[in-house]
């Protein structure tokens, strides 16, 4: 259960740039996270619902944008996103993938009073 | 009103592994983050490290088992500093745990740092603690389509020892698939078959190990 860990760091960070634009409230949160970070969105949601309780961010809603994981081949240098787990590239079935993008774990923006 | 923040979740810890590393570096420690899933043979590796190194290298281990402090006394018995962690959270180790652990160990007379993490393949990758390389292990009896399910772990570490292999005849494990997706994941992926019950390729292990020793002592002096 990252989702805990994930959950408090999000809060510290938000509340911190929150209070930075002198804000008193945080109604919401987006955040980034790249499918290859395994999160559970509904575990996060909770988590965070929870240590929210009495804070700045007491009641924010939290959108998540998962990122696809994206491939690259090596082979012919198509570029894909990885479903399932297939790192096969479409076009000419190698196996050879790069990872490009789907890793990222960010807090893009937030929505304060 | 909308406010940009762009900031990567992981940014205050990462922050504290950075000076965990000042520190690892003024000692001249290689640090080592050991991951896997639970029982892989984490502690089993620390026990053959700790054999082969015995009056020729200095150990030190820090531990992240949260149930018991089995982990530590197995690696006590080698007569090796050992820290065991007790605030850890169920699942990774993090960089303010493994900071706590610090003053509880006399680095200066370590060389070799060993930090078994917490049995996980989620997100011990995602919490740097200030190490050097991670090393993971893989157990034959897992299945070799891990690495395509748990990217990150693969991507993050340096080398991957793939432990257990006594128990090859009794799997369906298929150790070239086994490669090729961890590969495929990391190409500069170092990887190697272990038992660490048998001993059959632990060599590989720690002249793997002495390698990155040298390599840290010799960067630290040029720097
Ligand atoms: N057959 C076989 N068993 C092994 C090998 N390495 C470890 N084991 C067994 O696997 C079990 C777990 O080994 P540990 O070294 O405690 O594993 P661990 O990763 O430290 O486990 P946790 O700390 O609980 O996550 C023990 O019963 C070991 O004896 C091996 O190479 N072959
Ligand atoms: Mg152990
Ligand atoms: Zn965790
Ligand atoms: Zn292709």
């Amino acid at each position: 259960m990252h989702e805990l860990s994930i959950a408090q760091n999000i809060l510290d960070i938000v509340v911190a740039a929150a209070e930075k634009e002198g804000a008193q409230k945080i109604t919401r949160i987006t955040l980034v996270a790249g499918e290859t970070r395994a999160i559970v969105p509904e575990q996060l949601t909770f988590c965070f619902e929870v240590i929210a309780g009495g804070t700045i961010a007491d009641g924010a809603e939290l959108d998540l944008e998962i990122v696809p994981v994206r491939g690259t081949c090596r082979g012919c240098g198509e570029g894909f996103i990885v479903e399932d787990f297939l790192y096969i590239c479409p076009k000419c079935q190698g196996r050879d993938i790069e990872i490009t993008g789907g890793t990222e774990l960010r807090i893009k923006d937030i929505e304060v009073d | 009103m909308k406010v940009n923040v762009m900031v990567d979740v992981m940014e205050a810890n990462d922050r504290i592994a950075t000076a965990s590393k000042e520190i690892f570096d003024r000692n001249k420690n290689l640090v080592v983050n050991l991951m896997s899933s639970p029982g892989a043979g984490k502690t089993t590796l620390l026990e053959r490290t700790a054999e082969a190194f015995a009056g020729k290298v200095r150990l030190g281990v820090i531990t992240g088992d949260i149930e018991t402090s089995r982990d530590a006394e197995r690696i006590e018995k080698y007569n090796i500093p050992v820290v065991q962690l007790t605030t850890v959270t169920a699942c990774h180790l993090d960089a303010n745990m493994v900071a706590s652990a610090l003053p509880h160990l006399d680095l200066s007379q370590i060389d070799i740092l060993l930090i078994e993490n917490v049995g996980n393949l989620v997100c011990p990758a995602e919490f740097k603690v200030g190490e050097d390389c991670k090393v993971m292990i893989l157990s034959v009896t897992e299945g070799d389509e891990k690495p395509l399910k748990y990217p990150l772990m693969f991507r993050e570490s340096s080398l991957l020892i793939i432990n257990k292999i006594d128990l090859l005849p009794f799997t369906n494990f298929n150790m070239d698939e086994a490669k090729a997706n961890a590969l495929k994941m990391n190409p500069n992926l170092g990887i190697m078959e272990v038992s660490t019950t048998t001993g059959q390729g632990i060599e590989d292990w720690i002249s793997w190990l002495k390698q990155c020793w040298q390599n840290r002592v010799e960067s630290l002096r040029s720097a």
